[in-house]
C-alpha cells in the first residue's frame, strides 16, 4: 500500500511522466510491431497458399498411390487432385492448338479463386470451382486460335467437351513463361474418355491438401520418409510474384525500427529513472532519518516500479493493439486476404520488454537509493551516489542486446546496430568534449550572453558531453530510420512506376516483328524493344561436360533456356565483371546473369559450349550482369552479340503497358496474330502495388511511433540537467540579470548542444545507413546531402525549443520560488 | 538517555586528516533539554549527526538508552531512530511532492500506525495549521513549513528530539513563535530535546548549554535564562 501511495504521490508531483511514457512507448512499439508483422506474415502466408491453390501440394510425374489420399482424408485434411499435361486441342477439322491442359477435381482450388469471364476478355468474375464434367474453360486467346465461341465443342483426345467460359486466371498459374501454353481447364472425371493420358505421357500429378497447420505437418512427417524419387512435397515460401524482396526488406525495416525504438525507449527510461532517483535522494534521506531501513526502501521502490511496469504494460499493450488495429482497419481493402489473428504473443513480448527495461534501465539507479546516507538531512551538499556505474552500463547493454535479439531473431542486424551504437557513442563522446572546449574558446571573444552560455556548457563538461552523446544517438537513430524508409519507398516506387509493362508477348515470328510493333504502338505503351528468343542449353564449361542433376538450380541450366542477342546492354542491367561489347562486334561472346554465373561457377574468359537444336555454339564469357528480376521487364540469363546468334531460328518477345480501359484491344490483337502468346500480368501488378502501398503505410505509421520514442529521449535528456540550469538561472536573476540574458543563455546553451549533437548524428547516420543498406538490407546506397543541413538545423530547433520550454520557469517565476523548489 | 565517551570524528582531506570532533564526553538525562552552541565550523552539526545515529564516529561511542550505536549497523540504527528519535531541521526537509498532512503522516505510515491520517491531522491542528493540511510545502511560508516539520517530528512521539538550527531560516518573530511551539509540545510529551543553534535566545530556554569550539567541548552552562531575566540563574563552569 505504501508503494502504491508513494507512486500516486510521485505521479501527482510530475516525477513519473517521462518514465511512464517511455515504458508505455517501449511496450506499444514492441507489441504493436510484433502484432503487426505477425498478422502481416499470416496474411502473406495465406496469400502465398493461394498461389498453390492449397496449403501443401504433393507433386510427381507418376500418379500417387491411393493410400496417400486415404491417409490425408483420415486426418480430415481437405484434398483435391489435379493433372497437367500438354496436348493438342481440336475444333472442327482444321483448327488445332498445342495447349496446356489442367484437369481438376471438383474441390479445386482449395485456396484462392478461379477468375473466369463469360466470353473471351470479358468482365472477370470469381469462382470457387472449375467447370463440371463435360465442360471446359479456355484461355481467352484460344477462342480466336480455335475459332470457337461459348457453347461450341472442342476435342481433347477422344473426348468432346463443351466450351462454357473463358478462363482468365488460376491461383496456381506458374509465373515462369515456360509454363504458359494457352490453358484449357477441364474436369478430372473426363480424363479417361480422352485416352490421352498413357504411361509415358508428360503428365504432372498433384494432390492438393489444405487444413490446420499442425495436421498438415503430421501428414508431411508421415509421407516424407516414404516419398520416392520423382515425387515432392511443395510448401510455398513467400518469395512469389516479385514482392518477395520488397517484403523481406520491409520486414527487416520494421524489425530494425522496432529494435531502435526499444533502444531509444530504454535510453529514455534510464535517463528518467536516474533523474527520478536523484530527486528522490533527499526523500530517502528523510525517510531514513525517520527510521526506515534500507530493505524497506528497496522494497517500496521495487514495488513502485512493478506497479509502474504493470500500468505501462496495460496502456502500452492497448496502444500497440490500437495501432495495428487502426492500420488493418484503414488498409483492409488493400489487403489481398483478411489478416489472421496475432494471438497473445505480441502482448507477452511487450510485457516482458517492460520488465527487462525496468530491471536493466530503471532499477540500477533506484536500487542505490536504499544506500542513501541519512546524514544528507543535515548536510545537503553530500554527493548523490546515483551516477551510472560500469555494471549498470553493462547491464543496459546486455538488456539491449537481449531485447533486440529476442525481438528481431537476427544476430547480424543486432550486432550491426550495437556496433554502430557503440562506435558512434564513443566517437560522439570524444568529439563532443573537444567541440565544447572549442566553443568555450570562441565564446571568450563573444558578447556576454555567449560567454555565459558557453562557460556554463564547459563547466558542466561531463554532463554536457553525456547529453550530446544521448542527443546525437537519438537523432542518429531517427535519421537512419527516415533515410532507410525514404530509400525503401523510392526503390519500390521505381520498381513498379506508373506505366510498368503489364503484358508480355511471346512467340512473335520474325516476319511479324514490324507489324506487331506498329499495332502495339497505336494503343499500348511499348517501352521495350522486341527481343529475339532462341532456345539453347549449356552442355560444356571449359571443355568439361555438365552432368545431370536433381538439383533444381542445376536443372535449370540443363534445361533449355532462352538466349537472346542485343547490341546494347538492356535497361537496368549492370555489368559487374568484364565489359559490354562493341555494338558491331563479330566476336563469339556471351554475357551471363550474375546468379547463373555463380551456379555454373563461370568467370569472365571461361569457354562455354551451347547446343542450339543439334548445333554446337562455342563462346567466351565476355561479361557478367546484375539485373532486377522483379522489374517486370523481359530479362535474360544469356545475352549474345547479334552476329553470333543471327543465323539461328528465333522468335521474338516483348512487354508493354496496356491501360485497364483498353483490354478489348487484346481480342482484336489475338485475332490478328493468332500464334502470338499474350501473358496478362496486370492483375498481378495491381496486387503487388496494393501490397507495397500497404506496407509503405505501415512503415510510415511505425516511423511516427519511433519518432515519439526519440522525442522522449530528447525530453528526458533535456530534463536531466534542467535542475542545475534552473538553479543557476535563478541565482543570476537574483543578482539582477535581465530575463533576456538568462533566456538567451539558455537558448544558446541548448542550441549549441543541439548543433553539436545534430552534426555528430548526421555523420554517424550517413555512415550507418551506408553499412545497413549495403550489408544488411541489400539495397544500393547514395549519399544524402540534404540531411547535412537538415540534421543540425532540426537538432538546434528541437533541442533549443525543448530546453527553453523546460527552463521557462526560471524567467516566468520569481527567482526565490524557483530556488525554494529546488 | 544519551551518553558519549571520547567521541571523535575525522574526515580525510587531500592534505591529510581533519579532526572535526576531538573527544567529546557528555551525558544527557531523560526529559532534559540541551543546546549545543558554538561558532560556524565548531562541529555542532557533526556532533548532532553522531548523537542521532545519522553518522558513524571515527572513535569513541554513543549510547542511547544504554544501546551502543557503534555496535549497530545502518539498518539497526534506522530502527532505533524510528523507535526513539525525531528531527527538526534548519531547512525543514519537507517532501515537496507531499501535502502538509502527508508529510506529517509519513513517519506514522512508516511505523505502520493505523489511524495515521487522524493523528497527523491532530498534530497539524496542534501547531495551528488545521486550515493548511492540503497545501504543498512551496505554498507555505517558512514558519508554516517549520511548524509542519515540528508536527511531523512529534507525531511519532519520539523519546528524543534533535533539532538542527530550527530557527536558522526564519525571521525573529516567526522564529520565536516556532520556538514557543517546540518547547510547549516538548513539555507536553516529556521529550528529551537536543538542539544545535547559534541563537543565544533559543539556547537560553534549554536546561543546559554545551559550548563547542574547534571540535572540543569548551564550556557548559546550566539553568534557564528567562527572556525577562528573572527565572533561574545561569551557572557557568569550565570543563
Amino acid at each position: 500500500m505504501t508503494a502504491l501511495r508513494m507512486l500516486l504521490r510521485d505521479w501527482r508531483g510530475g516525477e513519473l511522466g517521462v518514465l511512464l511514457a517511455a515504458l508505455v512507448v517501449a511496450v506499444a512499439i514492441v507489441s504493436g510491431i510484433t502484432a503487426f508483422t505477425t498478422r502481416l506474415q499470416s496474411s502473406l502466408e495465406q496469400e502465398s497458399h493461394r498461389f498453390l491453390a492449397a496449403d501443401r501440394v504433393v507433386m510427381g510425374s507418376r500418379e500417387q498411390p491411393p493410400e496417400w489420399l486415404a491417409e490425408a482424408e483420415r486426418l480430415q485434411l481437405r484434398t483435391g487432385r489435379v493433372l497437367t499435361f500438354p496436348s493438342m486441342v481440336y475444333a472442327g477439322d482444321e483448327d488445332m492448338v498445342l495447349a496446356s491442359i489442367k484437369a481438376a477435381s471438383s474441390e479445386y482450388p482449395l485456396r484462392g479463386e478461379l477468375t473466369m469471364s463469360v466470353d473471351a476478355f470479358g468482365t472477370p468474375e470469381l469462382r470457387t470451382q472449375g467447370p463440371p464434367p463435360g465442360q471446359v474453360w479456355l484461355d481467352s486467346r484460344m477462342f480466336a486460335l480455335l475459332n470457337v465461341n461459348v457453347g461450341d465443342d472442342i476435342y481433347v483426345g477422344d473426348a468432346a467437351l463443351q466450351v462454357a467460359a473463358a478462363l482468365r486466371n488460376e491461383p496456381d498459374r506458374a509465373t515462369g513463361f515456360l509454363g504458359y501454353g494457352p490453358r484449357v481447364l477441364m474436369h478430372i472425371d473426363d480424363i479417361p474418355a480422352t485416352n490421352v493420358v498413357q504411361p509415358g505421357s508428360r503428365v504432372r500429378y498433384r494432390i492438393l491438401l489444405a487444413g490446420e497447420e499442425a495436421v498438415l505437418e503430421d501428414y508431411v512427417q508421415w509421407l516424407e520418409p516414404q516419398l520416392p524419387a520423382g515425387q515432392e512435397i511443395i510448401d510455398v515460401g513467400r518469395n512469389q510474384r516479385g514482392v518477395g524482396g520488397a517484403l523481406e526488406r520491409a520486414e527487416s525495416f520494421l524489425l530494425l525500427a522496432g529494435s531502435l525504438g526499444v533502444v531509444l525507449a530504454g535510453v529514455a527510461i534510464a535517463l528518467a529513472a536516474r533523474r527520478f532517483s536523484e530527486r528522490h535522494y533527499d526523500y530517502v534521506a528523510i525517510m531514513k532519518s525517520l527510521g526506515t531501513v534500507s530493505g524497506k526502501i528497496n522494497r517500496m521502490y521495487g514495488l513502485s516500479l512493478l506497479l509502474l511496469g504493470a500500468v505501462a504494460t496495460l496502456i502500452g499493450a492497448a496502444l500497440g493493439w490500437g495501432l495495428q488495429a487502426l492500420f488493418f482497419t484503414l488498409f483492409a481493402e488493400a489487403l489481398p486476404v483478411q489478416p489472421g489473428p496475432a494471438g497473445m504473443r505480441p502482448y507477452i513480448v511487450g510485457g516482458a520488454t517492460a520488465v527487462v527495461c525496468l530491471l536493466a534501465f530503471a532499477w540500477p539507479p533506484l536500487s542505490r537509493l536504499g544506500g542513501a546516507s541519512p546524514l544528507k538531512v543535515l548536510r545537503r551538499d553530500l554527493p548523490n551516489a546515483v551516477s551510472r556505474s560500469a555494471i549498470d552500463n553493462g547491464l543496459g547493454l546486455g538488456a539491449v542486446l537481449l531485447l533486440m535479439l529476442w525481438y528481431s531473431g537476427d544476430w547480424a542486424l543486432t550486432l550491426a546496430v550495437l556496433a554502430g551504437l557503440a562506435a558512434s557513442a564513443s566517437l560522439a563522446a570524444s568529439v563532443a568534449f573537444l567541440l565544447l572546449r572549442g566553443g568555450r574558446l570562441a565564446g571568450m571573444r563573444a558578447g556576454s550572453i555567449w560567454r555565459l552560455a558557453l562557460a556554463s556548457l564547459q563547466r558542466n563538461g561531463s554532463a554536457n558531453t553525456l547529453q550530446v552523446v544521448i542527443f546525437s544517438l537519438a537523432i542518429m537513430l531517427l535519421l537512419i530510420l527516415v533515410l532507410v524508409r525514404t530509400s525503401l519507398l523510392e526503390e519500390w516506387q521505381m520498381q513498379l512506376p506508373e506505366g510498368t509493362p503489364n503484358h508480355f508477348l511471346l512467340n512473335i515470328a520474325p516476319d511479324e516483328v514490324n507489324a506487331v510493333r506498329d499495332t502495339l504502338s497505336q494503343t499500348a505503351d511499348l517501352a521495350e524493344p522486341l527481343y529475339p528468343m532462341i532456345r539453347g542449353r549449356i552442355v560444356e564449361v571449359n571443355g568439361e561436360a555438365l552432368g545431370r542433376s536433381d538439383d533444381e538450380e542445376v536443372g535449370r541450366r540443363e534445361r533449355e533456356t532462352n538466349l537472346t542477342w542485343a547490341r546494347d546492354i538492356p535497361t537496368d542491367n549492370e555489368i559487374i565483371a568484364g565489359e559490354w561489347w562493341d555494338p558491331n562486334t563479330e566476336a563469339a561472346l556471351v554475357s551471363v546473369e550474375e546468379g547463373m554465373a555463380e551456379s555454373l561457377e563461370l568467370e569472365v574468359g571461361d569457354k562455354v559450349r551451347y547446343m542450339i537444336g543439334s548445333q554446337p555454339l562455342d563462346v567466351t564469357v565476355g561479361s557478367i550482369r546484375r539485373l532486377d528480376w522483379e522489374s517486370m521487364r523481359p530479362n535474360f540469363f544469356m545475352i549474345f552479340p547479334p552476329a553470333v546468334l543471327r543465323g539461328y531460328p528465333a522468335t521474338f518477345m516483348t512487354s508493354f503497358h496496356l491501360d485497364k480501359t483498353e483490354k478489348q484491344f487484346l481480342n482484336q490483337f489475338i485475332r490478328q496474330y493468332p500464334t502470338v502468346t499474350v501473358i496478362e500480368m496486370d492483375v498481378v501488378i495491381e496486387q503487388v502495388r496494393g501490397i507495397i502501398n500497404q506496407v509503405s503505410a505501415a512503415i510510415e505509421l511505425v516511423l511516427v511511433v519511433i519518432l515519439s520514442a526519440g522525442a522522449l529521449v530528447l525530453i528526458a535528456g533535456v530534463q536531466s540537467t534542467v535542475d542545475t540550469r534552473l538553479y543557476e538561472g535563478a541565482i543570476l536573476r537574483a543578482l539582477g540579470a535581465r530575463r533576456g540574458l538568462i533566456l538567451g543563455g539558455v537558448v544558446i546553451e541548448f542550441a549549441a548542444l543541439g548543433f553539436f549533437a545534430g552534426l555528430l548524428a548526421t555523420v554517424a547516420a550517413e555512415i550507418a545507413v551506408y553499412v545497413l543498406q549495403t550489408f544488411a538490407l541489400d539495397m544500393s546506397y547514395s549519399p544524402h546531402p540534404e540531411i547535412w543541413l537538415l540534421g543540425p538545423v532540426m537538432a538546434v530547433l528541437m533541442i533549443g525549443a525543448l530546453g527553453v520550454w523546460n527552463c521557462r520557469r526560471v524567467v516566468s517565476s520569481p527567482p526565490l520560488l524557483v530556488l525554494r523548489e529546488l | 538517555m544519551i551518553r558519549t565517551e571520547n567521541l571523535r570524528k575525522r574526515v580525510p582531506l587531500a592534505e591529510g586528516e581533519l579532526e572535526i570532533l576531538k573527544g567529546i564526553d557528555i551525558e544527557i538525562k531523560a526529559q532534559e533539554s540541551v543546546a549545543i552552541i558554538g561558532a560556524s565550523g565548531s562541529g555542532k552539526s557533526t556532533l548532532l549527526g553522531l548523537l542521532a545515529g545519522l553518522d558513524v564516529a571515527s572513535e569513541g561511542d554513543v549510547w542511547i538508552d544504554g544501546a551502543s550505536l557503534a555496535a549497530l549497523d545502518e539498518d539497526q540504527r534506522a530502527l532505533l531512530r524510528a523507535e526513539k528519535i525525531g528531527f527538526v531541521f534548519q531547512s525543514f526537509q519537507l517532501l515537496p511532492s507531499l501535502t502538509a498532512l502527508e508529510n506529517v503522516m509519513l513517519p506514522l505510515e512508516l511505523h505502520g500506525v493505523t489511524n495515521a491520517k487522524t493523528a497527523a491531522g491532530n498534530f497539524l491542528e496542534r501547531v495551528g495549521l488545521a486550515e493548511r493540511t492540503d497545501h504543498y510545502p512551496n505554498q507555505l511560508s517558512g514558519g508554516e513549513q517549520q511548524r509542519v516539520a515540528i508536527a511531523r517530528a512529534f507525531a511519532a512521539e519520539p523519546a528524543i528530539l534533535f533539532a538542527d538550527e530550527p530557527t536558522g531560516n526564519l525571521d525573529t518573530a516567526t522564529g520565536a513563535h516556532v520556538i514557543d511551539l517546540l518547547f510547549e509540545i516538548n513539555r507536553e510529551q516529556g521529550t528529551t530535546l537536543v538542539l544545535v543553534t547559534h541563537e543565544q535566545r533559543l539556547a537560553d530556554r534549554c536546561d543546559r548549554r554545551l559550548r563547542l569550539h574547534g571540535g572540543a567541548l569548551v564550556g557548559e552552562e546550566s539553568g534557564h535564562v528567562a527572556r525577562d531575566g528573572h527565572s533561574g540563574t545561569p551557572h557557568l563552569r569550565g570543563v
